[in-house]
């Protein structure tokens, strides 16, 4: 599940760049999305929506009242945050 | 061939439909006022003004006997919807027509009787459905197209439902095209339109773009009533050769606004055609119409007062305001404005803005300059919701078949990113930009401003 959704992740961040005209370079999990990858808040949201599509899930979508999500700063954080999200609980 | 309708602008307005009708029938019984399935394979069938004015007679007697409060049209054949409009009308009846999508409002009229395709009344109507006094004027309810909120109904008087009926005899005897539902307030105007002036109306079999350029060219057709949307498909998607055969004289673009471009397109497809713009809304009907060939209007008509007394202005956001005479309070349209120039263009709906981080991305616009990107033949803009940014902006691109020499999808694509990404603030370029076979129409025949028909595939 974890490697499946990695590769959704590191995907879904090089069609980001790529779309944007920026050279996709290799993505690694430590990577800080904004510092690291030049991600920003328009980029994050793009790459929210293109997860959507190929997992089903949109985490950042939470029902009301639920717990505050964690911060999203490195690519492992949203692999994280995904593969929780599709973890049946 | 012209048809004159004597007397017939003297009548009450709720009996002219059917006092037409009758007019005609008398004068060229064999004329025919209504082509069904038109531009499709072996579905047509048309209607002669004698079999139409014998529908109605028809109907009128057994709604003499039944006496209901009011009818439902539930009729999905054309000749059958005039014929239950033409016998209410002059029989003083109520009627309603209830497009597909508002069928679940029929609960709001329960003593009404309804009426399908076979024009069958019930033998009697229920004792409580029978009307024994005129209790309410004849009138028309039509159900609103939704684009800003659930539909509902609303009731029209006849006079305001022929209010734009064109009755010179210039407009006698035409060949008008209906691409509209049939049941809308914009499709029944065609229809009365079309009948009262002896003229031939034209439905297509579907609105395949081939089958209404098919339609258009063998009925003759001499009135194009479409929104710039239905519009720019036919252009773009429906075979030149079957273009090339049809010459309307007239296009009434009304709904939507216009673009530059899709102007000067249809004029280049149709050079014969007087194309016209109807700008109008619902609660206030028709408000003004251009017919230069440029988008939007000229700057010089806001803040005087327009045939009609129509007075123009704009709120400090860009909405356009209308007043319609002096004694009346100036209205909130909905409608943005914008100055380029000498005229005031139409930069989208209020509504149909898209907030991304705060920022205003208005759809038309970028649908603008997608379209300048080879290659592509169609586009939609709206919005998508984003937790982090609140919205984000998404496309959907039709390509144009055959796409320019040596370019495959994914370069049209880029391309068209990149041309985004130059003429756009970083907020506007779309973030999401799907090719697809083709874009949905509302059913009131326009570009649809939210993401539910894009995130079913």
């Amino acid at each position: 599940m974890n490697a499946s959704v990695s590769a959704a992740v590191t995907g879904a961040i090089r069609t980001v760049l790529h779309d944007t005209g920026r050279d996709a370079t290799s993505i690694e999990p430590s990577m800080l999305l904004s510092a690291d990858l030049g991600l920003d808040s328009l980029d994050l949201a793009q790459t929210i929506v293109l997860l959507e599509r190929s997992l089903g899930v949109d985490p950042f979508r939470a029902a009301p009242g639920a717990s505050p999500r964690p911060a999203i700063r490195t690519v492992s954080d949203l692999i994280t945050i995904y593969s929780s999200a599709l973890t049946p609980s | 061939m012209t048809a004159t309708i004597s007397g017939i602008p003297d009548a009450p307005a709720e009996d002219r439909l059917a006092f037409a009708i009758a007019a005609i029938a008398r004068q060229s019984p064999d004329r025919v006022a209504i082509v069904a399935g038109a531009g499709g394979d072996d579905r047509r069938r048309s209607v002669t003004y004698a079999a139409l004015a014998a529908a109605v007679t028809g109907l009128e007697a057994g709604l003499e006997a039944v006496r209901p409060v009011g009818v439902v049209a539930r009729a999905t054949a054309p000749e059958a919807l005039v014929a239950i409009a033409a016998a209410c009308g002059r029989q003083h009846v109520p009627v309603a027509f209830l497009a597909e999508d508002s069928r679940d409002l029929v609960g709001e009229l329960r003593d009404w009787v309804t009426l399908d395709d076979s024009l069958a009344l019930p033998a009697r109507a229920p004792q409580a459905a029978r009307r024994e006094f005129e209790t309410v004027p004849p009138h028309v309810v039509v159900a609103t197209s939704g684009t800003s909120g659930p539909p509902k109904l609303v009731q029209h008087s006849w006079d305001s439902l022929l209010a734009a009926a064109r009755l010179a005899e210039q407009w006698h005897g035409l060949g008008w095209l209906l691409v509209y539902d049939a049941t809308r307030w914009a499709g029944i105007q065609v229809w009365v339109q079309a009948l009262l002036t002896g003229g031939t109306l034209v439905v297509p079999s579907s609105r395949d773009p081939d089958v209404v350029a098919r339609a258009l060219a063998q009925e003759q057709v001499a009135i194009v009533p479409a929104t710039p949307t239905l519009l720019r498909r036919l252009l773009t998607s429906a075979d030149r050769t079957l273009l090339a055969k049809a010459s309307p004289a007239r296009i009434t673009l009304g709904g939507e606004a216009a673009d530059g471009p899709l102007l000067e397109q249809s004029q280049a497809v149709f050079p014969q055609a007087k194309i016209t713009q109807v700008y109008a809304t619902t609660e206030l009907g028709e408000v003004f119409r251009v017919a230069d060939g440029r988008p939007g209007f000229p700057a010089a008509w806001l803040g005087k007062s327009l045939p009609g007394g129509v007075r123009l202005s704009t709120r400090r956001d860009g909405e356009l305001l209308v007043q319609l005479s002096r004694d009346t309070a100036e209205v909130g349209t909905g409608d943005l404005v914008e100055r380029r120039g000498d005229r005031f263009e139409f930069t989208g709906r209020r509504s149909d803005v898209i907030v991304v981080g705060g920022a205003k991305v208005y759809p038309k616009r970028v649908e603008e300059i997608l379209r300048r990107v080879p290659g592509i033949a169609e586009t939609r803009v709206y919005g998508l919701p984003s937790a982090i940014t609140g919205e984000l902006v998404a496309a959907e691109i039709v390509l144009s078949d055959p796409l320019p020499e040596a370019t495959t999808p994914d370069q049209v694509r880029a391309a068209a990113l990149a041309v985004c990404r130059q003429a756009l603030e970083p907020h506007s370029v779309p973030r999401v930009l799907d090719i697809v076979k083709r874009i949905a129409t509302t059913a009131a025949g326009r570009t649809p401003r939210r993401p539910s028909v894009a995130a079913t595939h």
